[in-house]
């Protein structure tokens, strides 16, 4: 749990600004990370960081000032000099042209149903024996790297508003790894993620490279000219284009701004196909499930798109109060996206078994936005990716362009798998906040552009 | 404790370590790394932030294996150094190919950007006065947002090393950059843009800030830019010449040249997150990467700059050397480490020494080999003019919207902001939402101007992210406007 010692501090100088008639928010992050690297068959490094964030923001009227502190928190006066600096900066800040929607714990809160101790303390040691494990089984003559980032997360917020108290404490891991054929140039990935150690096991790897090995060993890439195909997305290519979709076009302020595919839409119009159903559900387990957002506000269950009709749009904040809405729970760098499953049999190959040839792309690689207002997104196939003929795997396919629409792909759906898998979206850029997705295991899209090609993988 | 304190516990444990069998020991020890952000959005300040973290940094490399740790607290500074210690020893459990720094000496010298009004000594009013002043220049009655943005970094470090070498570093940065956006005929939101960049001289502070070629002069051209883009017909698909404006062009250098030249890119130890390189060690010497007209440098002795830092974090003085000759690969973006396996790896001297390029983006993560200053050289095609007047069907294009980059950086999809038409010669209208693609050998190759050093500048990208756990770097990079023919542009219907 929260130290103590910090959480006295905390609370005592929330006590006194609040006494003083200061509006603020106290946010403390604590991250215990751990990261693993592999490079050419080696532990190319093995890192730890032990970090205390404090995140002050202070509302004074319409002026809005924050001071984010690194360090040891050990004392009452660290935590005011942050308070004061974050005062300074709301004093001299220039007054916005709306009034912002005041921090505040709805409710106390402390939640750690995601939390895993064995995780949190994790022997590196048994990281350097999975992937020798891998490495060893699957035949050292590849070329193998990857990364294991596991860890601790603690966010405990308070408010001027009241004394509630929300805490939430989990552990998360993602696992990757690459395996390169060092003439061919082919790459073959898998991943896992979940907050238990025990959601790792070398097994799933072992079983899933293996069965994709010979494919790239006794078969030509195949370069698949510009053009229209049958594509099955897999679960990180359909995470990466709901995501994007999500994230362009089910903002409030994108909407609101005119800058999203879906600003020609209103709530209740149909924007992506019957098919396509997405939540935000904090509650999902598949996800890393945080029951309150940074300004207080609890998650709850949150439809977007039922159906492929728009049902709501995401208001943080600042947005909220800009354009006379309420927010929504959504100032969290940690949502829970969740597309409905469908009706297709669990494996994607019987799924396609009728539909002559398919190009099965599970993930894109560096996927981005040329045209928000029409939806437009671009990212190339990487690991994994094959040609299939009438149901069956027939060759790798070399790196290929997808430049398409979200209307299209998600409006051309054909099928969509039964079961659901958690896709990992977290990156460690800045602090840690673990995000990942419940999505289908995989979507069918017809006529889905292919716009470019290389003569490599 | 006392920053002579700290430092003494820092050379204490370096000792220690080393005299346990380390093959090399570093810290990194950040007195102080502020940031501070301004953001006004239609007018209002969405963002008034600042982050002040310090800490250290250390890193161990042991038969072969680094581990790495981070504290943030200068009580823990011996428990940091035994954890950095402990995950090298367990990393050395696995290692095909050990890891080795090489025989270096010991380096002694300090670094400053060259700073004459530190950002962060201005009273904030006078900053958001500033602000408040450009967005007033950006409003008009067609434009629907406006956007003011402004950063300012600045860190003071101080390394060691188990060869003895010490090393001091204040660095500092500025960033900024102004947007307008309005609807189009079609509805859609059109933006244009302008960030802060440098002539590669001058000082590095608030008055890069306020200037008005490099930064606060702008906004007439980017209002009366945007109002013709709002105008303007779509760009239809077809091969054509493009010329990229250094807007454009920094980023087209940046994710085509600069990525794929990083030596632990090329080596494969970035495969699991960003990626691989289509250059091999073979290529160096070998590959034409693109026409006699490309020439590109790293670092470049470029004075002012997020790119220039005196000193990496292996240590090694920043260096200026060129990384492609007249279209041959000739070097890459390397550090010591790498370089060492690299040769090791060829059985050959592929890399005579260390390019300087270790880096970290704080004191809680450990380098890896980026970017510095990846600049290409000016031409002798003479002006922006002289080029559009040599050119018989292309467009002229400004400023990224979108990048989407093949794994091993073998091929591109970019979006840009703007473009203008160019017919036998000359400019005839904007087009909007232009986009250009292709494969980087023969994009390369395909290089037909580049301008002189009346069109070079040193844009600065304040975002380039890479590595896992993941980082966000400052780079520079000087670029001329520069030409390429037969390029695929726009979307096929």
């Amino acid at each position: 749990m929260l130290d103590a010692n910090i959480r006295k501090i905390l609370m005592q100088v929330r006590d006194e600004a609040a006494e003083s008639g200061i509006q603020a928010t106290l946010q403390l992050h604590h991250e215990k990370s751990h990261l693993m690297r592999i490079g050419n068959n080696s532990v190319s490094l093995n890192t730890s960081e032990d970090l205390l964030r404090l995140d002050m923001e202070v509302t004074e009227g319409r002026k809005q000032g924050s001071q984010t502190y690194l360090g040891a928190i050990n004392d009452v006066d660290t935590v005011r000099g942050i308070l004061n600096a974050a005062r300074e900066k709301a004093r001299m800040a220039s007054p916005k042209t709306y009034d912002p929607i005041l921090d505040e714990v709805e409710t106390s809160i402390s939640e750690d149903s995601q939390f895993d101790l064995d995780l949190a303390d994790i022997d590196p040691g048994m990281k350097v024996e999975a992937y020798r494990n891998i490495i060893e089984r699957l035949g050292g003559q590849y070329n193998f790297s990857g990364s294991w980032s596991s860890g601790l997360m603690q966010v405990y917020l308070l408010t001027t508003a009241n004394r509630n108290e929300a805490y939430h404490r989990g552990t998360d891991q993602i696992f990757s790894i690459v395996l390169k054929h060092p003439q061919a140039k082919w790459e073959l990935t898998h991943n896992q993620t979940g907050w238990r150690a025990s959601d790792f096991t070398v097994d799933k790897t072992i079983d899933t490279l293996s069965k994709l090995i010979p494919v790239f060993e006794d078969n030509d890439g195949f370069k698949a000219e510009p053009g229209e195909y049958t594509v099955i997305f897999g679960p990180s290519a359909v995470a990466e284009i709901i995501g994007m979709a999500v994230y362009t076009g089910l903002a409030g302020r994108s909407w609101e701004e005119k800058q999203s595919w879906t600003t020609k839409y209103k709530i209740g119009e149909k924007i992506l196909g019957d098919k396509i159903s997405v939540v935000d559900d904090p509650k999902n387990p598949q996800t890393f499930m945080f029951g309150f957002d940074m300004c207080g506000r609890r998650r709850n269950i949150f439809p977007l798109v039922e159906d492929g009709e728009l049902m709501n749009l995401m208001y943080d904040s600042a947005t909220a109060a800009k354009y006379g809405k309420k927010p929504t729970g959504h100032d969290t760098g940690s949502p829970s996206i969740v597309m409905d499953t469908g009706f297709g049999p669990a494996d994607p190959l019987e799924a396609v078994k009728d539909m002559g040839r398919v190009l099965y792309i599970p993930a894109l690689h560096y996927m981005n936005i040329p045209s928000r207002s029409k939806g437009i997104f671009t990212g190339s196939s990487r690991f994994n990716a094959v040609l299939v003929e009438d149901g069956k795997i027939v060759s790798p396919i070399f790196s290929s362009r997808v430049t398409d629409s979200f209307g299209n792909v998600l409006g051309n759906v054909k099928v969509i798998s039964s079961v659901s898998e958690s896709v990992n979206e977290s990156n460690t850029y800045g602090r840690r906040a673990p995000v990942a997705m419940s999505v289908p295991s995989y979507v069918v899209s017809e006529g889905v552009k292919i716009t470019d090609s290389a003569d490599s993988f | 404790m006392t920053e002579v304190n700290v430092k003494k516990e820092i050379a204490n444990n370096i000792s220690r370590i080393t005299s346990e069998g380390a093959d090399y020991v570093d810290a990194r020890y950040y007195l102080d790394d502020s940031s501070e952000t301004l953001l006004l959005y239609d007018g209002d300040l969405e963002a008034n932030d600042t982050t002040v973290e310090s800490g250290i940094g250390v890193r161990v490399l042991w038969e072969g294996a680094w581990g790495f740790s981070a504290t943030s607290d200068p009580s823990g500074i011996d428990a940091c150094f035994r954890k950095a210690a402990a995950n090298a020893r367990t990393a050395s459990r696995l290692v095909k190919v050990p890891l080795s720094m090489g025989v270096g000496e010991a380096v002694k010298g300090s670094y400053a950007s060259p700073v004459e009004v530190d950002p962060f000594s201005v009273n904030l009013q006078d900053k958001l006065a500033f602000l408040t002043r450009l967005d007033n220049d950006l409003k008009e009655d067609f434009i629907i947002k406006r956007m003011v943005f402004v950063n300012f970094q600045k860190k003071k470090i101080h390394f060691q090393n188990s060869e003895g070498s010490e090393i001091n570093k204040d660095l500092a940065s500025v960033f900024g950059t102004i947007m307008v956006m309005a609807l189009d005929s079609d509805g859609e939101m059109q933006r244009r843009s302008m960030s802060l960049y440098s002539t590669g001289d001058g000082t590095a502070g608030w008055k890069m800030m306020t200037d008005p070629e490099l930064f606060a002069g702008h906004a007439v051209r980017v209002k009366s830019e945007l109002a013709e883009l709002i105008k303007a017909e779509p760009l239809e698909y077809g091969r054509r010449s493009v010329i990229l404006l250094p807007g454009q062009g920094h980023l087209q250098v940046h994710e085509t040249i600069g990525h794929p030249l990083e030596l632990d890119r090329i080596l494969g130890y970035e495969l699991s997150y960003a990626g691989g390189s289509f250059v091999d060690l073979d290529s160096f010497g070998k590959l034409r990467y693109g026409s006699d007209k490309l020439s590109v440098s790293s670092y470049g002795s470029i004075a002012n700059s997020p790119g220039s830092f005196g000193f990496d974090d292996d240590g090694t003085p920043e260096r200026d050397y060129l990384l492609i000759d007249r279209g041959i690969l000739v070097n890459a973006l390397t550090s010591r480490a790498m370089v060492n396996e690299a040769n090791g790896r060829a059985g050959r001297e592929v890399f005579a020494q260390s390019g300087g390029a270790a880096r970290a983006t704080s004191f809680y993560r450990a380098p890896i080999d980026r970017m510095t200053n990846v600049n290409i050289l000016p031409g002798n095609d003479g002006s922006e003019e002289q080029i559009i007047a040599s050119t018989e069907d292309g467009i002229v294009v400004d400023n990224p919207v979108s990048w989407s980059i093949g794994s091993n950086r073998e091929h591109f999809h970019f979006g840009c902001e703007i473009a203008w038409e160019v017919k036998n010669g000359e400019k005839t209208r904007v087009l909007r939402n232009p986009t250009y693609q292709g494969h980087t050998l023969e994009f390369y190759g395909s290089l037909s101007a580049v301008g002189d050093k009346s069109t070079w500048i040193v844009e600065q990208v304040n975002n380039c992210g890479k590595g896992e756990p993941n980082q966000v770097m400052q780079i520079g990079h000087g670029v001329p406007v520069i030409k390429f023919d037969d390029v695929i542009t726009g979307e096929r219907k």
